[in-house]
Formats: structure tokens, sequence, C-alpha cells
């Protein structure tokens, strides 16, 4: 059972991260609905990476951002 | 896409194993670690270990977080996903590893409410929507992960979620790189350092490396020119006379980490004085718990777990592959009774983990290495 985010890497993995794209932010709850390049949507902790806007390339692990 | 494309390109990267060529000293022999599984999976992805020159060779470390937890462990999960009015959470590698009887997904199968996540945050969901069970989730990650946890526990708390917990496996990644240096089974020359571990500590953290081991350590990225790069630098280093931390991820890791991540990991966890690794034993100061303020989620102290270490299988030669010792060919079980399918180990289970990187990409040999 293989995960299927990006390139067939596991998701465990504390060393892989994904880029994403941030489609809408929802800064009171410190969120951002962000989609992968194959055009998945995931809602993604942006508490680390803050402010982030509409059409930033966000680097994210775990449905968390970790660098931007 | 930006940030991906430029690092593929077949161009230079044919220009940049040139210069490799050129910077190796004939007759010496080159051992490079790449600590982190994300590296392993890139050089077989897309073999860049046929763009080096023999006597460059690439051994495995232990960065890959599903390989290093012991059985023990696993077995204290399984113990948990069996607690009447439990929904246990985990990510997708962590269901098949084997416990000592049996796995996660084996837990499942007989009943026990298992369920896959890809975010500590999907788990909390989970929690919020199901009030009349526990929700557990499985921690595991090197700090790359370890802030993505604290993150949830802190909206957890916030929020005043009490039906949620966390089962804490985190670990962290200086302690077992000393370890492996103080190791005499293995000499190495220099370290590929981790990248995406490196965006939350920064590359500070690895100064130890060449100050007291005298090795150089170069922290790089995931594309392939990045960890043809990479190699370089340590090539260039070594031909130099130089032993320094550099930094060939730049465009993602600051040399400082991540501030807001330190701070709340530090808020969330605290050390524990001493962490089982699988092969390794126990390393001290190199595995996370919940902090006093965070006592209350902790599913360690909301149940008992039985917390006995159990030896690896006999035949799986994990420790040997997670430190580097030999590749993962040279297993007795690999590819024979160990498969993706049906892993004994842990290196077989994890896509990131060595062996599976090796089954996947048909390295069941070493001719290069045997020149």
């Amino acid at each position: 059972m293989n995960a299927p985010a990006c390139d067939s890497h596991c998701i465990t993995c504390s060393d892989e991260a994904v880029p994403m794209t941030v489609r809408r932010v929802d800064g009171d709850r410190g969120l951002a609905l962000c989609e992968d390049a194959a055009g998945a949507r995931s809602s993604v902790e942006t508490a680390l990476v803050e402010p982030v806007a509409v059409g930033d390339t966000l680097l994210v692990h775990a449905g968390t951002a970790i660098a931007s | 896409m930006r940030f991906v494309d430029e690092f593929r390109d077949a161009e230079l990267g044919r220009a940049l194993s040139g210069e490799i060529l050129a910077a190796v000293e004939p007759g010496r022999h080159y051992k490079l670690m790449e600590v982190c599984g994300g590296h392993t999976h890139s050089i077989y992805k897309y073999g860049l270990d046929d763009l080096l020159p023999a006597n460059v060779e690439l051994v495995h470390g232990p960065g890959c977080p599903v390989c290093v937890i012991p059985m023990g462990r696993v077995d204290d999960g399984i113990a948990l996903a069996h607690q009447p009015g439990v929904i246990f959470t985990c990510f997708g590698d962590m269901l098949r590893i084997p416990g000592s009887d049996g796995s996660l997904l084996d837990a499942k199968a007989e009943g026990a409410d298992v369920r896959m996540v890809y975010s500590p945050l999907d788990a909390l969901r989970i929690a919020k929507a199901n009030p009349e069970s526990q929700v557990v989730f499985y921690a595991i990650g090197f700090e790359t992960t370890a802030p993505s946890t604290a993150l949830t526990l802190r909206r957890a708390k916030a929020e005043g979620v009490e039906n949620f917990s966390v089962m804490c496996s985190h670990v962290t990644i200086v302690p077992p790189l000393r370890a492996l240096l103080d190791s005499p089974d293995l000499r190495l020359d220099g370290f590929i350092g981790p990248g995406h571990v490196s965006t939350v500590v920064g590359a500070r953290p690895f100064e130890f490396i060449p100050r007291e081991y005298g090795k150089p350590i170069v922290v790089a990225g995931f594309e392939p020119l990045d960890v043809l790069q990479a190699v370089l630098m340590i090539l260039r280093q070594l031909s130099e006379g130089r032993c320094e931390v550099e930094n060939q991820y730049k465009r993602v890791v600051p040399y400082e980490g991540n501030l807001r991540a330190l701070e709340v990991m530090s808020e969330v966890f605290e050390l524990r004085p001493h962490f089982e690794w699988r092969g390794m034993g126990f390393i001290s100061q190199s595995g996370l718990k919940l902090s006093e303020a965070y006592a209350g989620f902790d599913a360690e102290r909301r149940w008992s777990v039985p917390g006995v270490r159990v030896a690896d299988p006999k035949a799986c030669q994990c420790g040997e592959v997670l430190k580097g010792v030999i590749k993962p060919f040279e297993c007795r079980v690999f590819g024979s009774a160990c498969t993706p399918e049906r892993p004994i180990g842990t290196c077989m289970v994890s896509s990131e983990g060595a062996c599976a990187a090796y089954y996947n990409y048909g390295r069941f040999a070493r001719d290069r290495e045997l020149v």
C-alpha cells in the first residue's frame, strides 16, 4: 500500500515534501486550501509560513506547510 | 512545474556527472552516506548511482522514520488499537510494519478500528466527528513531521478536543548520526544531509560533523541535479582539504531553520531520556514525548501500553542496512522471504526504505560494486 502522494513517495517519510499552490486562504483558522501538481486539493496548516496569499507555492509535508 | 523541472535537466545532469568524474582522485575510494530515505529513493528512481564513477560509493542512512521503529513500539500501537472505543489513526506505511504478532493491518482485519490518515490534522477531524470515540494518532517522523503533530496538538488544546490523543514516536536526526559516527563498523568520507528535516532545524545542528568528526556534510534537495550537485560539493571539499557544512538546498533551507516550527516543537515536546531504534538499540535523547503542558493528550498516559522490548526477527538485517554496513541485496532474506508484499523488516515496508528502493528499481545485485 503505497501512499498516493506525489511520485509514489511514502507520506510517512520524514524528509519528503510536496510543492503545492495556495488556492484559498482561511486566515482565521490558520489553514489554506492548496492544490498539488496533479490537481489534488487539500487543507494545509499554514502557521509556520504565514502570511500566505493565493498563488503562493508552499512546500507541504503531512498537511503542514514547512516552507514557502 | 517551477522548482522541479529545472532540477531534472538531462544536459545539466551529464555536465555534473563529468565534473564529478574530474573531481575524484583515481585510486581513492569515496564512501558517502545519504542520511535520508528520500535521497535513497531519488538515487534509484533516477539511476543516479550509474552517473557516478565506480569509486564513489553511496551508502544509505537511518533517515526513514518507518524503518527505525522497533517491533515493541508496533506492538504498543496494536495494543492501543485493540482498546474498546478507540479509533486508531496512522500514516499508511505504519499499517504494514510487522509487530511480533501481526501488523496494524492485521489488527484492523480482526476488528480494530484502524484508519489511515495523511496528516495529524485529519486525525483531529476524525476525533471531532466521533465525539463518542477516543481517537489516537500514532505520530512518527523526524523533525519534518514533528511540527505538524505539534500544531495539531496546539489546535486540539485550543479547541478543547478531549477525545484526541497522540502516541508519540517522533525521533530526532542528530543523535543517530552521532551514533553512526561513533560506530567502528563504518568509515565514511562525507554526508548528503537531509533536505526537509533541515527546513525545520536548519543546517546549523550538523556543524558537529565537520567540527568533531572532520567529515563534510552538504544539505541537499531531492531532485536529480540536487543530489549530483551535493556529491560534487562533498568531493570538492575533500579534494580541497576542507570540511564544513554546506547548503545545496538554499532555495528551501534557511541555515537557522524555521524558528516558528522549533518554537511550537519546544512547547509541545520534550526529549525522552532514551529511545530504541530498530537495529541500532537505545540512543539517548533521540526520541520525543509530549511535554507536561500536553500530558493530557498523551495516549501512553491514558492507557497503559505493554512497552515490551521485542528483538528483531533473526533473519532480518535491517539494522545493518540502516547503518549502511551492508547493502540491501546482501541481506539473507532480501527479495526472497522479504518483499514489499510480505515484508519481514521495516526497510522493505516503506517506499523510502533502502530495501524497497533496491527492490522496486531492480537492484538485486550491484555489478558496479564488484568491478
